[in-house]
């Protein structure tokens, strides 16, 4: 396929390869060359070899002495008039479009405590730049790689002056409670660090839904790790609001050392939703201390609920089993509403800050909405509660805003779809890593975050996501990120948002699992800053839970991306296929200009595994 | 990378199927020229308007090939332990409807 001139300018030093057979005399102009997307391909199969290839520039223009077929690398002897290479410079010039326009007299640069250092190429040779990174605070990451070949115009440091003092919008309050007992009793009361549970509420939870059809309740303590259970629905918090509070305001009371667990199956044992191969041991299935995912030591209140024959793939059927579930966490939370204060111990606030004159930024999480368990409750009453909450799928998927703070105290209740390693369960939202991140990141301005769900229909993915660009354009936000859950027809609507958003003129960082299996589908030209999740030795959705969701390194990695693309510096592009090293590297970048460890999390590996497992299976 | 244990795995052939069923989660395909059956989560199937039974699919595979004689041991207790407690379970519910 022939390319337009704007390609050719683009890709001006890439391979230039005839895109049809050309005669001997004509001018090569961008219509004769194929497009160099496609060459890494066709490389790799061995049907195109680039040696000796000129580039796009130099051949644009010239006389082809020779008539040639299609596919055919333009080297030097069939073409006449061939134009001197120049330095790929034009990139990084284009990448400083915020540079002051008034050339200035080039003065050192200052960036005073939030101040935006903004160096302007215009045009020159010889110069090397070398800040310090410390200078920059815990600014971009990945070095510049200023052009052999080009002058300093104008340096200037926008003043401190401009930037505003922080604002707490609002805060939120979280008093932990703690539990390290779980037990069976006449009533549910919490008597110091005791959690008592009704005997009999089980039938209280099979009569709320029609469709509940049976409920076993199990207390696993960590040593009933080991014990074979269903596929896990969702993980929760256990949480309350205290007095009328809304969601993300006020206080809540949480239970530490505690989570809820959901399995369940319809009346033929078949499992809720399920495409096989995720039951088992649960120390061998849960990847512990994931934001999603239980943390290794607390005690499970896990409850199988058995649903009506033949729903457990009909949307009704897992939506029931979350509410019929929920009988249990709401009882608890009652109680817990009842607490003394002396029992509280441990007191958080969270504070949502807005950091006028710093680099606004915004959060788009996409969530599924393709039906059934591939929906989400958004903003309940009680924090991942099921009352007052709207279904992303009955809300027609459209961008839902919500402070950080709301994030940060459940309004999300997921009904979490199929891959276990890749879903964000509802926990996840509880501890969302980007959010915090971004919220407690003196650098940056976090004015929000938008919920979107992924629809089945490519139709209704676009009709949701031209309303996420405009809603990013409306908050005229310097950055943006774009996370998903998983892989699969939601990466079609993710790379949509980032188009959407990036031809605002907006940088975006995706974040979404890919390696290899959820290598993306499609792509565009503002999808050049990505983030991948994956932390599974083989880049493969595995089978244990949570193995592949974003984590506090990835929200590091993200934001530290955002950063460099915000002040307009480059960011290579990742190799054609998946190489964990591209991670690695950017973590050890990161750390020498923080001047601090980034953590990294274990993976699947350091689960306990049989030794015929380990040589099978990654 | 798991995939060069394969043998054949270049060898990447066009295939078509007719839609037989949709629920919420999934779509069912048979596959043409009476190749077997799949059923995979909807979320996998990339679709420019709404799944129905009778629609024709295609996508591209190769052939799943053995990745060798070994048996997994977790993989047998985990589908022997499903198999029995859906025994268990529909005669539970076939005792219920008589």
């Amino acid at each position: 396929m022939s390319i337009t001139a704007e390609t050719a300018k683009a890709h001006a030093h890439d391979p230039a390869v005839l895109c049809c057979r050309a005669e001997a005399g004509i001018t090569i102009e961008p219509a004769n060359l194929e497009d160099p997307a496609i060459f890494d391909d066709l490389v790799d199969s061995g049907l195109l070899s680039l040696d000796g290839c000129l580039t796009i520039e130099e051949v644009l223009g010239a006389k082809l002495t020779k008539t040639c077929d299609s596919l055919c690398p333009l080297t030097a002897d069939v073409l006449d008039g061939v134009k001197a290479p120049s330095a790929p410079a034009e990139e990084e010039e284009e990448a400083a479009p915020e540079a002051p326009a008034a050339p200035a007299p080039v003065a050192p640069a200052a960036p005073a405590a939030g101040g935006v250092l903004k160096i302007h190429i215009g045009e020159g040779k010889d110069i090397d730049l070398e800040i310090p990174v410390g200078a920059l605070g815990a600014g971009g990451a990945a070095a510049v790689p200023v052009p052999a070949g080009a002058e300093v115009a104008a340096g200037a440091a926008a003043p401190a002056a401009e930037a505003g003092e922080e604002k707490v919008v609002r805060s939120l309050t979280r008093k932990h409670f703690n539990i390290t007992e779980v037990k069976r009793g006449p009533e549910t009361k919490i008597e110091g660090t005791t959690l008592y549970i009704r005997e009999g509420i089980e039938q209280e939870v099979i009569d709320n839904q029609e469709l509940v059809k049976d409920f076993h309740l199990e207390i696993i303590t960590p040593d009933k790790y080991h014990t074979y259970s269903e596929t896990i629905m969702d993980v929760q918090p256990i949480a309350t609001k205290e007095g009328d509070a809304d969601l993300g305001t006020g206080v809540t009371r949480v239970l530490d050392g505690v989570v809820m667990m959901l399995t369940g199956t319809d009346e033929g044992g078949v499992q809720i939703g399920e495409f096989g191969s995720s039951e088992g041991y649960l120390d061998e299935n849960i990847m512990w201390n994931r934001p999603s995912c239980p943390d290794k030591g607390e005690i499970f209140i896990k409850g199988n609920i058995v649903i009506q024959e033949k729903t457990n793939m009909e949307r009704r059927g897992p939506m029931a089993a979350h509410t019929a579930f929920d009988v249990i966490t709401q009882e608890i939370r009652e109680v817990m509403k009842e607490l003394d204060e002396s029992l509280v111990v441990d007191t958080e606030e969270l504070k949502q800050v807005r950091r006028p004159g710093k680099k606004k930024v915004v959060i788009v999480k996409e969530i599924m909405g393709q039906g059934a368990m591939h929906d989400n409750f958004i903003l309940p009453v009680e924090p991942v509660g099921i009352l007052g909450a709207r279904a992303n799928v009955d809300l027609g998927n459209v961008p839902v805003c919500v402070s950080p703070l709301e994030v940060l105290d459940g309004c999300i209740h997921a009904l979490t779809c199929i891959g276990p390693a890749s879903k964000e369960m509802s926990r996840h939202y509880w501890r969302e890593p980007l959010v915090l991140e971004a919220l407690h990141d003196p650098e940056v301005d976090l004015c929000g975050v938008v919920f979107v769900g992924s629809p089945q229909i490519n139709a209704e993915k676009f009709y949701v996501s031209k309303r996420v660009g405009h809603t990013v354009e409306m908050m005229d936000v310097d950055g943006a990120f774009v996370t998903t859950e998983g892989f699969g027809n939601n990466h079609i609507d993710f790379a949509s948002h980032i188009e959407q958003i990036g031809m605002r003129g907006v940088p975006v960082v995706g974040m979404s699992y890919c390696a290899v299996q959820g290598a993306l589908v499609v792509g565009n030209k503002y999808m050049t800053y990505m983030v991948d999740n994956n932390k599974s030795e083989s880049g493969i959705e595995n089978e244990v839970l949570g193995c592949n969701t974003l984590c506090e390194e990835d929200a590091i990695r993200a934001l530290a991306m955002l950063k460099t693309a915000m002040a307009g510096e480059e960011v290579k592009a990742a190799e054609k296929k998946w190489n964990p090293n591209v991670k690695s590297t950017n973590v050890e970048l990161i750390e020498a200009a923080y001047g601090k460890k980034v953590e990294l999390v274990e993976n699947e590996q350091s689960l306990p595994m049989s030794q015929k497992r380990k040589e099978k299976y990654d | 990378m798991n995939n060069e244990r394969l043998h054949y795995g270049d060898k990447i052939i066009y295939m078509e199927g007719v839609v037989v069923d949709v629920d919420d989660c999934s779509i069912s395909v048979d596959l043409k020229g009476r190749l077997g059956f799949f059923k995979a989560p909807k979320r996998m199937f990339i679709c420019d308007t709404e799944p129905k039974v009778g629609q024709e699919i295609g996508w591209n595979m190769s052939f799943p090939e053995q990745l060798g004689p070994e048996i997994n041991d977790k993989y047998v207790s985990n589908i022997e332990k499903e198999r029995r407690k859906q025994e268990e379970m529909r005669t539970r519910l076939d005792n219920k409807e008589v």
